[in-house]
Order: structure tokens, then C-alpha cells, then sequence
């Protein structure tokens, strides 16, 4: 196949194929191409890596032809595939002009949603990221709950946010899930190194409001009754200085992503880390605007380095079924 | 806790490998009631291991033979063929009056308690089994039907007629006991190790979610056992076992202090209770 043959079908595709966007596509094919790796590619989207090698194959059908050679060691472009990135990028930089004209012309603002507890520098990374990718777009923050992301972003009232799992999935499409564990902050001095969560059993416990994210909230004390953990009581507390006094005054142990030592009391990690928040964007399903999908690139990078968040292989859970809950019961 | 959901209960809870226990009142008699299906269960994995009997022997089951009962072959209208493995699996895992007394036929209530003898599980034993249990529901309260006695029920002095109620005089046992079976099971010391596995799978089948099973509402956690229902008796014995391979036999009693037919706390009470009891277990001592 020459380059003209290659372009033809392009423009052929363009016209013809209302069924696929074809420019989310190219921008999957020219990441995988450039980085010749399906997980580095999909970090760098912003996207987990199986809906994208679901696109390269989709790309492949349409086309007619074989992009890539994959073995179980290695990613090659094949003959057509590197016939096509030239053009690939060719098309996806006119595109990227068209959307810059246009928010050039139209000015809004990307607006963004973040979840209470990122922490200031976290949000400040962000807020760098994002300018450095897009220097003349402008960013809108937010402070929203996941429950409250879940609703702006149907209703069309934010453009991207980023939410805590587990959380209502309809109409949403999401990056990658980064995890962060939780652990136990403690009056210092009671406890060194790794704590039990049923050491824990008779003590009040302090965490996160559960209208911040309802599903994590459940999710966590469902874990901590699974580890013999049964609080007499629950304090929900927004602000960390809440937390941090109630521990303090030895009324209560506060449930936290990991915390600086503050005098007086100090986080420890749990044994088994049975408690991971499960972190990721959020955006629209359907074509993706470039901004938010540089928005979601920067943020996951951003929580991996700055809010030290770790992704989470497909998660290891282990269900045992109850005749109760079984297929169809 | 069991005063909160309107019940007295007595509980026994044993760590099957370490024999560690906690208990309330462990040793206090009690009526099994269908949890009786569970040495029944063991006498027919023994017979057939001994070649008393063939497991997979079919059984015609008719509908005017069939015990009464709401669940299972009792319920069917017509002629019912399945095998006797096949039939203590309905016992089991739905609690099938007909099925249980089709497979305690076969079976014997002699070789029950024999079987019960064998294992030193001398406070349990069999008296009878469905039929004649619902035969002294409806001689004792003198009524036609049990719905009949449903509707009586509340009557000043009826409760302490009915012998079925009455440890002495019915199929019994101890919480202390009742766990120890279960143990047995799990241990593979109740009948050959091919036995133990069959009653265990059925155990773990068993449908209802409102009693032990309510009480360890975790994914990864396995819960199998056996109810035992009759007027204000609510009961469960069974095994709960965790992923890290921890594993507990844990048997309660309990019984309502009004004739409701229908008391989710009773109920959930059982599942607390047992919870309480593993995670004490489980706690380092």
C-alpha cells in the first residue's frame, strides 16, 4: 500500500464512516506508535489500556490492514502502520487547531471538578500541569463531590472531574483508577509500624464525610467490619483539623490517606492494606474534547507524583457466591 | 444483644483447627429442630460409606406420602422420582420436609443416633423426624392444620403444650454440641473424607441469607449451614470460613419471646451474634 493508497483510504473513512470518531482513533494509534508500549500509551491518554487496544483493533478493522505486530515482549508498527502516522498526525494537529480556534473564538473555560482531601499542593500541581499543556486555555476549579461530579458532569455543568470510586458509572467514561491506601492516625507514641484494623476494635472512629463519595464510604467500612473492626460510633469529619483534635483528645482514631506526623499524633500504614481509595477522571462519554483529555493526562500524572497515588492492576478481589446472590436468583 | 431483638439465644462458637470456643450458656439443652437434618445428614454419609446404602438409589416419591412443608418436594403436586443423595440435597439446602423424611426412612433414627453415639455426641439426639413432629404440633394444640395453630398460637398456655418446643421431648441438642458436629464436618472426621466434602458442598448451598449469613456481609467470605424454624424457635449451625483460612463452627439457638410467624431482628440477631463470636475468635489472644 503507498502513501497515496493510504490517504485515500483516510479521506474514504473520513467521509464514510459516521459510525466511528475517527480522530480519538489516530490520537490512540499515534500514542501507541510513539511509545511502541500499550500501558505507557494509555497513561499518556489518560485512559485505561483496555478500551484502548479495543481502538487500535477497531482502527484496524475499519482500515483494513495490521498497525501493529504484537508479540508478548514487544510492539512494532507494521509497514502500513508506518505509512500512516505521518498523516495520522498531520490530521490530528489540523484538528487541534480547529478546537484552538475555536476556543480561542468561544473563551470558555474548562471546567473541572476536584474531590475534597487532594490536598493544596496536589491542587497546585494540577492547576501547573494543566497551563503547561495549554498555556492560553483557561481552567475553572471546582470543589465537588464525587456524588455532585457524577450529576454536573450529565447535566453538562463540568467538563472533567476527578472522583473516587466506586462510583455510578452511567453515560461516564474514565482514565485510569491510581489507588491510594489508608491508614490510621493515632496519638503518637501508642502504636509503631503496621496496625491491625481489629486492634482498633472498641475505638470511635473519624473519617471523611460519606456525601464526599458514598460508595467509598460504604466501601470502607464495610473493610473495616471484614477485619473485626465494628466502630461504636462514626464521626464524619471534613476538615483534617477536626480529625486530627478528635485523635488528639484520644476520643476517637481517624481512617486517612497517608498524613504528615503532626505533634501529638502520627498515621501508620494498616496490616494487609485492606483499604485502598480508588481515584480517577472523569469525563462525558462520546468524542472527547482535546482539552479534557489533556486535563485527564495531567491529573493522572499529577496524582502519581504528587499525591504519590499507585495504579491498580486489575483488582484482586476475590468473591465467594451465596446461593442467595447467584445468577439470576 | 438477643434481649434487643426480643429472643433468648444461647450460642457456642469454636475455631475448627484450634478448638478455641467462646460460648453463651454453651451447654444449655435445645431443640434442633430441622437443624436435626444435619446428623440425619451425617448417619446417610455414614450408612452409605459402611455400603448400608446406595446414594444414588432412585426414590418415587408420591404425592400423598410426601410431609408437609413449605419448601422443596412438599410443595410439588405431582409423583416426584430422585435419587437419595439427590433428596438430601433439597433437605439441606431448602430445608425439604418430605425430602428429609423420604431420606430419615431409608435411613433410620437408630442409625442417627448411633451415628451420634460414634462421634461422642451423647446430649444430641434424633427423636423423630417431620411427620411426626408435625403430628405433635397438631395433637398437642389439638388443631387441624398448622394454620390453625398459627392463629392460636398467642393463647395463653399453648406454647409450653407443645412437646416439640420442649428439649426433653423432642430432637435436641447443645450448642456446644451441634458446633462440634459442624467441626467434624470440616475436619473431615464425621464420615470418610469424600462424605465430608458432599455435605460440606450442600451446606454451603443452603438458600437463606437472613440468619448466619446476615451477620458476614463480605464477598470473600464463605458462610454454609443449616436453619432450624418451628413456631418461636429460630436456629442456625454452620461454618464461616475466611480467605487467610480461618474457619469456625457456629451453632445458636434462640427463641422469641412472642408467637410471631415473621421476625427479621430474630433473625439477624443469630447472624450479630455469630459475628461477635468469630470476630472474638479471630481476635489475637
Amino acid at each position: 500500500m503507498s502513501k497515496t493508497d493510504i490517504r485515500q483510504v483516510l479521506i474514504r473513512f473520513l467521509i464514510s464512516s459516521p459510525v466511528m470518531n475517527l480522530v480519538p482513533h489516530l490520537s490512540c494509534f499515534v500514542a501507541v506508535a510513539e511509545e511502541l508500549h500499550f500501558g505507557r500509551a494509555a497513561e499518556r491518554l489518560g485512559m485505561a489500556q483496555p478500551p484502548l487496544s479495543q481502538r487500535i483493533q477497531r482502527l484496524e478493522r475499519e482500515l483494513g490492514v495490521r498497525l501493529f505486530e504484537r508479540s508478548s515482549r514487544r510492539v512494532e508498527l507494521t509497514g502500513p502502520g508506518r505509512l500512516l502516522l505521518d498523516e495520522a498526525r498531520d490530521i490530528l494537529a489540523r484538528v487541534d487547531r480547529v478546537y484552538a480556534l475555536a476556543d480561542r473564538a468561544e473563551g470558555a473555560p474548562l471546567r473541572a471538578g476536584l474531590p475534597a482531601g487532594l490536598g493544596g499542593d496536589v491542587v497546585a500541581a494540577l492547576i501547573a500541569a494543566f497551563r503547561e499543556r495549554r498555556p492560553e486555555h483557561r481552567l475553572e476549579i471546582r470543589d465537588l463531590s464525587t456524588a455532585a461530579q457524577g450529576a454536573a458532569l450529565a447535566a453538562g455543568d463540568l467538563d472533567v472531574g476527578i472522583v473516587r470510586h466506586p462510583c455510578p458509572v452511567r453515560g461516564l467514561a474514565f482514565g485510569p483508577v491510581l489507588g491510594e491506601r489508608f491508614g490510621v492516625l493515632l496519638p503518637a507514641g501508642e502504636a509503631a509500624g503496621p496496625v491491625a484494623l481489629a486492634a482498633l476494635a472498641g475505638r470511635d472512629l473519624v473519617v471523611f464525610p460519606r456525601e464526599e463519595a458514598p460508595g467509598a464510604f460504604d466501601e470502607l467500612l464495610a473493610a473495616c467490619r471484614r477485619h473485626g473492626y465494628d466502630p461504636p460510633s462514626v464521626r464524619e469529619a471534613g476538615q483534617p483539623q477536626f480529625a486530627l483534635g478528635l485523635v488528639l483528645a484520644g476520643t476517637a482514631v481517624a481512617l486517612t490517606p497517608p498524613v504528615p506526623d503532626a505533634p501529638g499524633a502520627s498515621w501508620h500504614p494498616i496490616t494487609g492494606d485492606p483499604i485502598m481509595w480508588r481515584t480517577s477522571c472523569a469525563w462525558r462519554a462520546g468524542p472527547v474534547p482535546g482539552a479534557v483529555a489533556d486535563f485527564a493526562a495531567a491529573a493522572a500524572a499529577v496524582l502519581r507524583r504528587e499525591a504519590r497515588m499507585v495504579p491498580l492492576d486489575a483488582a484482586p478481589r476475590r468473591v465467594a457466591p451465596r446461593p442467595s446472590s447467584g445468577f439470576l436468583a | 444483644m438477643f434481649r434487643a431483638a426480643g429472643v433468648t439465644g444461647h450460642l457456642h462458637a469454636v475455631d475448627v483447627d484450634t478448638g478455641r470456643a467462646v460460648g453463651v450458656g454453651p451447654d444449655e439443652p435445645v431443640v434442633l429442630a430441622s437443624v436435626y437434618k444435619v446428623p440425619l445428614l451425617v448417619a446417610f454419609h455414614r450408612r452409605a460409606a459402611a455400603g448400608a446404602l446406595d446414594p444414588a438409589e432412585r426414590t418415587v416419591l408420591a404425592p400423598a406420602d410426601r410431609t408437609p412443608g413449605p419448601t422443596g418436594t412438599s410443595i410439588m403436586l405431582d409423583e416426584v422420582a430422585m435419587s437419595l443423595r439427590d433428596l438430601a440435597a433439597l433437605m439441606i439446602t431448602v430445608s425439604d420436609n418430605a425430602a428429609a423424611d423420604a431420606v430419615y426412612d431409608r435411613v433410620g433414627r437408630d442409625a442417627v443416633n448411633a451415628a451420634l453415639d460414634e462421634l461422642g455426641l451423647a446430649r444430641t439426639r434424633v427423636a423423630g423426624n417431620g411427620r411426626d413432629l408435625h403430628a405433635s404440633l397438631l395433637a398437642d394444640a389439638a388443631v387441624g392444620d398448622l394454620a390453625e395453630l398459627w392463629d392460636r398460637l398467642d393463647e395463653p398456655g399453648l406454647l409450653g403444650r407443645l412437646s416439640a418446643l420442649d428439649p426433653a421431648r423432642t430432637s435436641r441438642s447443645t450448642p456446644r454440641e451441634a458446633a462440634a458436629l459442624l467441626a467434624m464436618i470440616w475436619r473431615d472426621e464425621a464420615a470418610p473424607p469424600a462424605a465430608c466434602a458432599a455435605m460440606r458442598r450442600l451446606l454451603g448451598l443452603q438458600v437463606w441469607p437472613h440468619r448466619l449469613a446476615s451477620g458476614f456481609p463480605f464477598d470473600d467470605v464463605v458462610v454454609s449451614g443449616k436453619t432450624g424454624t418451628l413456631a418461636t424457635v429460630r436456629n442456625e449451625a454452620g461454618v464461616v470460613e475466611y480467605p487467610d483460612g480461618g474457619r469456625y463452627a457456629v451453632a445458636v439457638f434462640t427463641r422469641a419471646h412472642v408467637p410471631a410467624a415473621v421476625l427479621p431482628a430474630a433473625d439477624a440477631a443469630i447472624g450479630t451474634a455469630a459475628r461477635l463470636a468469630v470476630e472474638a475468635l479471630r481476635r489475637p489472644s
